[in-house]
């Protein structure tokens, strides 16, 4: 009978234990098509592009993202997916036309913001801000 | 009672002269930079961004006209004036104005808009056009923008009101805005405006004769800045003088309003002081009486909630 007991109390603590690891949003991998990729980056990474970029990631990104880009923006607790620290050496391995696309397209949590940015300009400059978190 | 908006203004010479500076020089200016097209196809033209951060500064519009696919939705109030102190909470308690409006954006540097409000029923139909925009290597040193619109009052027929004809109930409001962004932080803008209205009220004199208590048409000027403190929040502010003289005292009051805004990647939301009560532009530079030496100032918000398709 103990044994019956042990037995049930550990399947289900089993099942719990993997259904709460389930619930830890799992970041996916976000693939990005190679020609996207290779774009090179025709904005020069100058004070006034930073700048804008700046203006930008704060009106469109910080609240997401946070200020300095670690992912603690006041809505990130909302999303079902964390946001990713971007100051990261992995995160700023990616190439510009890695992040250019990925601004401009968005992904589920993510919106796109090629209307809202509408000049690809201003997200090479959003770009060229976010190359100044890295830590 | 009617009386036609053709009448003649009583308008003085020194506001004539003013007027015809200010629109010779825009013309002049967008002349210029139709001559000017044919070398822009060469070099790409790079336009300032972002003079204001939305469609409004308080009381006025902004030269701002938002990016193609931009649906916007509009919430003001005005509350009463603060001369009450704690007996209304400064006004907020005695009633308020309200407007709700929706606006589209269906190509670059046109928007069209309708508004509905509870001064008086009335309901508008307004379109914003991009003339000119300022340009980064300042070949055009300044951003012009038209707005206008067409406002109905739609109350139902009594013995309050004058309405014989539908075109009694109309009223009209035509606006040049000229801006100049100065810095990343200061903007300035210019707007002179005429506000028209089919059928002003009038009273009859001891005699028996028809009186104007308005003319039909009213000259008016406003100067609006911005000044940004970071990069999601701006102190703002207006003054709005009227340039017609009317009839018997009936000289509306200028405005001073100054506040602050935020602004996020979807929404536009200011707070401020003023004397306007109204929410149509022509209500307010006809028929002011909060005076600015009586601290006759109210409270006030616009809130925007902006979508992009």
């Amino acid at each position: 009978m103990k044994r019956k007991i042990m037995l049930a109390t550990s399947i289900i603590a089993v099942s719990i234990m993997s259904f709460a690891f389930t619930g830890i949003p799992q970041t996916k991998p976000w693939p990005v098509p190679d020609k996207d990729a290779k774009m090179a980056n025709p904005v020069k990474a100058d004070k006034e592009s930073i700048s804008g970029g700046k203006a930008l990631w704060s009106l469109h990104c910080a609240s997401c993202h946070g200020k300095t880009g670690v992912g603690d923006g006041s809505k990130a607790a909302q999303l079902k997916t964390q946001p990713q620290d971007l100051t990261t050496k992995a995160m700023q391995s990616q190439s510009d036309g890695s992040l250019f696309y990925k601004i401009s397209e968005g992904r589920e949590d993510m919106p796109s913001f090629k209307k809202k940015i509408p000049d690809p300009d201003d997200i090479w400059s959003v770009v060229n801000y976010m190359r100044t978190l890295k830590k | 009672m009617k009386k036609p908006i053709t009448s003649s203004l009583p308008i003085s010479g020194l506001t004539k002269a003013c007027l015809l500076v200010i629109l010779s020089c825009s013309l002049g200016t967008v002349m210029a930079q139709d001559t000017t097209a044919n070398h822009s196809v060469v070099k790409k033209t790079s336009y300032v961004k972002n003079t204001f951060d939305g469609n409004f500064i308080i009381d006025n519009q902004t030269v701002m006209v938002p990016v193609k696919g931009t649906f916007e939705f509009d919430i003001q109030h005005r509350f009463g004036t603060v001369n009450n102190g704690f007996t209304d909470l400064f006004g907020i308690f005695s009633g308020a104005t309200m407007k709700l409006g929706f606006s589209y954006t269906p190509v670059n540097n046109l928007q069209l808009g309708f508004d509905a409000t509870n001064e008086n029923m009335q309901v508008d139909w307004n379109l914003k056009f991009a003339l000119l925009k300022q340009t980064k290597d300042g070949s055009t040193p300044v951003s012009i923008t038209y707005f206008g619109n067409l406002a109905m009052d739609t109350r139902k027929k009594d013995s309050t009101n004058l309405f014989v004809n539908v075109s009694d109930r109309l009223s009209y409001f035509s606006q040049i805005i000229i801006a100049r962004k100065f810095s990343d932080k200061f903007s300035l803008q210019i707007s002179p405006s005429v506000s028209a209205f089919n059928n002003p009220a009038g009273y009859l004199n001891v005699y028996g004769t028809q009186m104007p208590q308005w003319t039909g048409a009213h000259f008016s000027i406003s100067a609006s800045g911005r000044y940004k403190i970071s990069d999601g929040s701006s102190l703002i502010a207006n003054y709005d003088q009227p340039l017609s003289q009317q009839p018997g005292g009936n000289t509306p009051r200028p405005n001073i309003s100054f506040g602050i805004e935020f602004r996020t990647s979807g929404h536009d939301f200011e707070i401020f002081f003023g004397n306007y009560s109204s929410l149509l532009q022509q209500n307010n530079n006809l028929y002011n009486i909060n005076d600015v030496a009586k601290g006759q100032f109210l409270i006030g918000f616009n809130i925007s909630r902006l979508w992009n398709f």
